[in-house]
C-alpha cells in the first residue's frame, strides 16, 4: 500500500484545528448516515427522550409517586436562595479548579515514565492502573479513612517532617483535599488514554528531530505536545466535566450529608438527596439542567480555545 | 544494565510503593479478623485469618459466588463488545465523514455528557418499563450497542481525527469503499483507541452499581457489586471482612483483562508499520 | 452496495446478542399459581431466613409463588423509588416507619383495612398496635419492634468508680457519670458520644415533658428555645471535653464509637445492643434511658420494620395472606430469631428462642414494659429529610463552624421548607 509519510507542518501549534469544511463527496452523505445509524437510533430511543422529559420537569413541582404540576420557573429562582445549592457550587467549583490540573499532571507523567520500551512495563502499567480498578466501592470508602485517620500513615508520615494536622479523615479543612488525592490516585483512565496518544506519535518525527539535535525537552514541547493535543483536548474536557458531577467516590466518603461539616456536599451529592431522598425531582431536574447550563459553557470556551492548540493531522488543510 | 535504567526502574518503584500501598492495604485488611479492620493501625493482620475468604465464597441466599461472577463477565464481555462496536462506527462518521447535520448532532452528543444521570434514571426507566424488559440484561446493554455513552464515540473521533488523510485518499484511489476504507485503514490504525474503549467498558461494566440495582431485582442475575452489598447491614453490623475479601477476588479478572490488552498499547502502532 | 451488508451483518450479530441477554424474562403463567414479588432490605443472612420463610409459605400455599429481591438498606429505598415512579413496585415491600406517610400519603399503598378477612392483626404487642396506621388507612404491618435504650459497659462505670445507670437516673446524673468517666481515663476512654447528634435523643427528652417530636397535624412538636436548649446541653459537653470529639467519631464511619470501645455507652435503640456485642469484646449491659420525670420514660415500642402491599399490587389477598404469614407465624418467627427486631406479635415471640444479647434486649423490653407508650402517628413527609438536616446541622455546631442560635435558626428554616411543600 502506498503511503505517505505524516509530516509536522511548522504551524502545528498555531493553526486553528476546528471541524473544517470541505466539499462533500457523493456517498459520504448516505455512508455518514448509515455509519451513524446505531447512535442515532440510541439517542432517539433511549437518550432524547428522557433529556427532553427532565427538561420538562425541571419546570415542575415532581414528587416520583404523583403528577408532576407546573411551576413555571420557580425551581430555578429558588436555587439562588437555597443555601445548600450555593453551597454545593462553591464545593463542586473548587474541586474542580484543584482536581482536574493535579490528576492530568499526574497522569501524564506517569504516560510519559511509561511510554518507552522497558522491561516491566506491564507490571508497571498494571500497578499504576491497579487503583483505577477498584472502582468505588465501601472497601475503597475504608481503606481511604483509615489511610488519614488520626496517627495512621499519612498522619505519622506528615509528622516524620514535622507537620502535625493530625487526622484528615475527621477535619472539615481537609476532607476535600482527601477527595482531590483520591481523584488524582485514581488516575488510570486519563493515564491510558495519554499512553494510547503517545502511541500514535509517529517514531520518525522522533528520529527527525533528534537527527536535526533538538533535546528532550525540545522534542516534548514542538513534536509530542502537539501530535497529542487532541487526547490532551480530550482528557481535559472529560475530565473537567467528570470534575462536576463527581458522586460516587464523595458519596461513599462523605454519605448524603456531605460530611463532615457539609464540606464535602458536592453539586450531584445535593441533587441526588433533592430527588430521591426528598423526592423533590422536579428541583433535581432544574439543578441538572442548571449544571449542563454551566459546564456547557465551559465545554464551549473549551472548544473555541481548542482552535488555537489542537492539532489532528487528520484534518485537511 | 545502564544506570539511567537503574535509575528509572529505582524511581518508578518509590512512586509506586506510595501508590500501591492502599492496595497493600485492603489485600492485608482481608486477612484481618471482620471487627479489626476499622479502627487498627496496623498494617498487617496480627492473627491472620482466612476466614473472610471462607465466607466471601460461600455465596448467598442459596446463590453461589460463580454465579455472581458469571452475570458480571457475561455483562462485562457483551458491553465491550457493543461499545467497541458502535462507539468505532459512529467515531468514524463524525471524524471522517461529511454530512449535513454533522455538527449539530456532534453537538448533541457532547451535550449528552453534561447532564447528570440521575435526573435521566427515571424517564428511562419508564421506557424499558413500557417495553417490559424491566429485570432482563436489554436495559444495561442496550445503550452499549447503541453507542449511547458518549464518552467513547468522543474518544474515537479524536483518535481517528489524528491519522492522516492520505490514508484513505490513496485506499480511495485503490477503489476501496467506505466499510473498506474503515476496516481496512482506521481501524487498524485506532487501535489504541479501541483497546482503551475495550479496557475502560469492561471495567466501568464490571464496577457498575447503579444501572444493575436500578434494573435488576432477580438476585440470581445480580452481578458482583449487587452481591458485595449484602455484606453490609446497619442494624446487625457489616461484614467487612468478607465483603473486602470478596472486593479483592472481584479484582482477579480485571486485572487479569487489563494485563491482557495493555499489551497491545506496548506494542502500539505507528503510522510507518504500513508502509511498504 | 458493500456497506449496506456490511450493517445487516452488524445489526443481525448485534440482535441475535440480544436474544441471549434477553432471555429470563419473566414466565408468568396466565392460569395457575399467583406470582408475587417481595422486596425487603437487608443482608445475606436475613436473605437466607427469607428464602426458609418464603419456602415455607409455598409449601402451604401452593397456588401462590414468591420471586424474592432484595438489596441493602439505601439501595433498597433508591430502587423503591424508582420502581414505584415507574409504576413497577413490588406486590409486598419492607417498609420503614420513616418513609411510611411519605409512601401512603401519595397513594402508592394499599389500605390493608380491605384485606382483614386475609390478615390478622389482634396479636399484635399492645404498644405496636395502629403503628401502621395512616389517617385511619392500614398502609403497613409491624413485624418487629424495638425501643429507646442505654448500651454502657460495666466494667467502665466500676473502674471510674460510677455506679450504673438504674431506673431513676435523670439526664444531670447522665452527663456526670459521663464526665468522671472521661476525667477518671485522662481521655482515653469517654463517657460517651454527644447525644445531641441523634435525633431520637431530643424525641425522647420531649415525650418525658409530655411534648412529641412531630404533632398529629404534622407540625415540629417544639419551639426553637427547646431547641436551644438541647443543643445548649451538647455544645457544653463538647466544649469541655467531655463527650467524644466529633471528629473522632467521623474518623471511623461506618463503624460506632462503642464498637471500638472508645466510649464508655450510648443511647440507641435496644437492638443494636446485638451489633455493638459482636463487635467488642467488651461486656456490654443494657440500661435505662435517663429521664428528668421519674413517671415518663418517653419511651414507645417503634415498628422497627413494616410491611405493606402496593396499590398496583393485582393481587391485594394473596399479599395480604403473605404478611399475615410472615407476622403471625410462629415457625417464622422461630426461623427469624431477632433478626428483623424481636417479633410483633405475641405468638412470635412465644417461638423465639433467644439468648446472649438478643435475651438481654428482651429483658430490658420486658423490665420496662409497663412504662412503653402507645408509638406516635407516622411521621409526616419528609421527616426523613428533617432528620439528615438535624444530623447534619448538629455536626457542624459540634466542630463549632456555627454557634447555637445559627443551628437553631437553620435547622428551623429548613424544616418549615420541608413541611411546607
Amino acid at each position: 500500500m502506498a503511503t505517505t509519510a505524516p509530516t509536522l507542518p511548522k504551524e502545528a501549534t498555531g493553526r486553528p484545528a476546528g471541524p473544517r469544511t470541505r466539499a462533500r463527496r457523493p456517498g459520504d452523505e448516505l455512508a455518514g448516515y448509515l455509519f451513524l445509524s446505531p447512535w442515532i437510533l440510541g439517542i432517539l430511543l433511549l437518550t432524547l427522550g428522557p433529556m427532553v422529559t427532565s427538561l420538562y420537569l425541571s419546570f415542575t413541582d415532581y414528587s416520583l409517586f404523583t403528577a408532576p404540576e407546573w411551576v413555571g420557573l420557580d425551581n430555578y429562582r429558588r436555587m439562588f436562595d437555597d443555601a445548600r445549592w450555593l453551597k454545593s457550587v462553591q464545593v463542586t467549583a473548587i474541586y474542580v479548579a484543584v482536581a482536574v490540573p493535579v490528576k492530568l499532571a499526574a497522569a501524564l507523567a506517569v504516560a510519559l515514565l511509561l511510554n518507552n520500551k522497558r522491561k516491566g512495563q506491564g507490571f508497571y502499567r498494571a500497578a499504576f492502573y491497579g487503583p483505577s480498578l477498584i472502582g468505588a466501592s465501601v472497601s475503597l470508602a475504608i481503606v481511604w479513612k483509615a489511610l488519614f485517620t488520626d496517627d495512621a500513615v499519612v498522619d505519622r508520615a506528615l509528622r516524620a517532617v514535622g507537620i502535625h494536622t493530625g487526622g484528615w479523615a475527621g477535619n472539615p479543612d481537609f476532607s476535600l483535599l482527601m477527595l482531590v488525592l483520591l481523584g488524582a490516585w485514581q488516575l488510570g483512565a486519563p493515564m491510558v488514554i495519554f499512553l494510547a496518544g503517545l502511541k500514535q506519535v509517529p517514531v520518525e518525527l522522533h528520529e527527525a528531530a533528534h537527527v536535526d539535535g533538538a533535546g528532550r525537552w525540545r522534542r516534548f514541547r514542538s513534536i509530542t505536545l502537539p501530535m497529542i493535543s487532541p487526547v490532551v483536548f480530550f482528557n481535559l474536557l472529560l475530565e473537567t466535566i467528570n470534575a462536576f458531577q463527581v458522586f460516587t467516590s464523595a458519596y461513599i466518603v462523605g454519605g448524603p450529608n456531605g460530611s463532615p461539616a457539609g464540606t464535602t456536599l458536592f453539586y450531584t451529592i445535593y441533587l441526588y438527596d433533592r430527588g430521591f431522598s426528598d423526592f423533590r425531582m422536579g428541583y433535581a431536574s432544574a439543578m441538572a439542567w442548571m449544571l449542563l447550563l454551566g459546564v456547557g459553557l465551559i465545554t464551549l470556551f473549551l472548544f473555541r480555545t481548542a482552535r488555537g492548540w489542537v492539532y489532528y493531522s487528520g484534518d485537511k488543510r | 544494565m545502564k544506570l539511567s535504567t537503574v535509575a528509572w526502574h529505582a524511581g518508578v518503584i518509590a512512586v509506586l510503593v506510595v501508590v500501591l500501598y492502599p492496595i497493600v492495604w485492603v489485600v492485608a485488611a482481608t486477612f484481618k479478623p471482620s471487627a479489626d479492620i476499622i479502627g487498627n493501625l496496623s498494617l498487617l493482620p496480627t492473627e491472620p485469618t482466612t476466614g473472610n475468604y471462607e465466607r466471601a465464597v460461600e455465596g448467598m441466599a442459596g446463590i453461589s459466588i460463580g454465579r455472581f461472577f458469571w452475570n458480571s463477565t457475561v455483562l462485562a464481555v457483551l458491553s465491550v463488545v457493543g461499545t467497541v462496536a458502535s462507539s468505532a462506527l459512529a467515531g468514524y462518521a463524525f471524524a471522517r465523514l461529511r454530512f449535513r447535520g454533522r455538527g449539530a448532532m456532534f453537538a448533541l452528543m457532547i451535550s449528552t455528557l453534561l447532564l447528570p444521570f440521575h435526573v435521566l434514571i427515571i424517564p428511562q426507566y419508564a421506557v424499558f418499563q413500557k417495553l417490559d424488559l424491566i429485570d432482563t440484561y436489554v436495559p444495561l446493554l442496550l445503550g452499549k450497542f447503541l453507542a449511547a455513552e458518549a464518552f467513547f464515540v468522543f474518544l474515537m473521533v479524536q483518535f481517528m481525527r489524528t491519522i492522516p488523510h492520505e490514508l484513505d485518499e490513496s485506499a480511495k484511489i485503490d477503489g476501496a469503499g467506505h466499510w473498506g476504507t474503515f476496516w481496512h485503514i482506521i481501524l487498524p490504525l485506532a487501535r489504541p483507541a479501541l483497546i482503551t474503549t475495550a479496557i475502560f467498558t469492561f471495567i466501568w461494566s464490571w464496577n457498575d452499581f447503579f444501572g444493575p440495582l436500578i434494573y435488576l431485582s432477580t438476585p440470581d442475575k445480580y452481578p458482583l457489586p449487587l452481591a458485595l452489598q449484602l455484606f453490609v447491614d446497619e442494624a446487625s453490623g457489616s461484614d467487612f471482612g468478607a465483603l473486602m475479601a470478596m472486593s479483592v477476588l472481584a479484582l482477579v479478572p480485571v486485572v487479569l483483562f487489563f494485563l491482557f490488552f495493555q499489551r497491545f498499547l506496548v506494542e502500539g502502532v505507528s503510522t510507518s508499520g504500513l508502509k511498504g | 452496495m458493500g456497506v449496506m451488508k456490511r450493517f445487516t451483518t452488524v445489526l443481525a450479530a448485534a440482535s441475535l446478542l440480544f436474544a441471549v441477554a434477553a432471555c429470563g424474562g419473566d414466565d408468568e403463567a396466565e392460569s395457575g399459581p399467583v406470582t408475587l414479588r417481595y422486596s425487603w432490605w437487608g443482608n445475606a443472612d436475613r436473605a437466607a431466613l427469607m428464602q426458609k420463610a418464603i419456602d415455607l409459605f409455598q409449601t402451604k400455599n401452593p397456588d401462590i409463588k414468591i420471586t424474592p429481591s432484595f438489596q441493602e438498606f439505601e439501595a433498597y429505598w433508591q430502587k423503591m423509588a424508582t420502581d414505584t415512579a415507574g409504576g413497577n413496585a413490588p406486590d409486598v415491600l419492607q417498609m420503614d416507619f420513616a418513609y411510611l406517610r411519605e409512601y401512603a400519603d401519595r397513594g402508592v399503598l394499599y389500605d390493608l383495612k380491605k384485606q382483614q378477612g386475609s390478615l390478622g392483626l389482634d396479636d399484635l404487642l399492645e404498644g405496636l398496635k395502629g403503628a401502621g396506621e395512616v389517617d385511619g388507612g392500614q398502609y403497613g404491618v409491624p413485624v418487629g419492634g424495638n425501643t429507646w435504650g442505654y448500651v454502657y459497659s460495666p466494667a467502665a462505670y466500676a473502674k471510674a468508680g460510677v455506679p450504673e445507670p438504674k431506673l431513676g437516673w435523670t439526664w444531670n446524673d447522665y452527663r456526670s457519670a459521663m464526665e468522671k468517666i472521661t476525667r477518671s481515663t485522662g481521655g482515653k476512654m469517654y463517657g460517651g458520644g454527644n447525644y445531641i447528634g441523634t435525633y431520637y435523643n431530643l424525641e425522647v427528652q420531649l415525650r418525658q415533658e409530655g411534648k412529641l417530636l412531630y404533632t398529629e397535624d404534622g407540625k415540629l412538636g417544639f419551639d426553637k428555645p427547646r431547641l436551644a436548649k438541647f443543643f445548649t446541653e451538647g455544645k457544653q459537653l463538647a466544649d469541655a471535653d467531655i463527650v467524644l470529639p466529633v471528629d473522632k467519631g467521623v474518623q471511623i464511619k461506618p463503624k460506632f464509637a462503642l464498637e471500638l470501645d472508645l466510649i464508655a455507652g450510648e443511647l440507641g435503640w435496644d437492638n443494636f445492643m446485638a451489633r455493638y456485642a459482636a463487635a467488642t469484646k467488651t461486656e456490654l449491659k443494657l440500661g435505662p434511658v435517663p429521664s428528668d420525670n421519674p413517671a415518663q420514660l418517653g419511651q414507645y415500642l417503634k415498628p422497627a420494620m413494616l410491611l405493606s402491599v402496593s396499590a398496583r399490587s393485582k393481587h391485594p389477598e394473596q399479599s395480604a395472606k403473605l404478611i399475615d404469614f410472615m407476622i403471625n407465624d410462629p415457625e417464622v418467627g422461630a426461623i427469624f430469631g431477632a433478626n428483623r427486631g424481636l417479633p410483633a406479635t405475641n405468638a412470635q415471640r412465644a417461638a423465639v428462642q433467644l439468648e446472649g444479647p438478643l435475651a438481654t434486649v428482651a429483658a430490658y423490653e420486658e423490665s420496662i414494659k409497663g412504662q412503653l407508650e402507645k408509638a406516635p402517628p407516622a411521621p409526616p413527609k419528609g421527616a426523613g429529610t428533617i432528620e439528615q438536616a438535624f444530623i447534619r446541622i448538629s455536626e457542624e455546631l459540634q466542630y463549632g463552624r456555627i454557634g447555637v442560635d445559627q443551628a437553631v435558626d437553620q435547622f428551623f428554616t429548613e424544616a418549615a421548607e420541608t413541611l411546607e411543600s
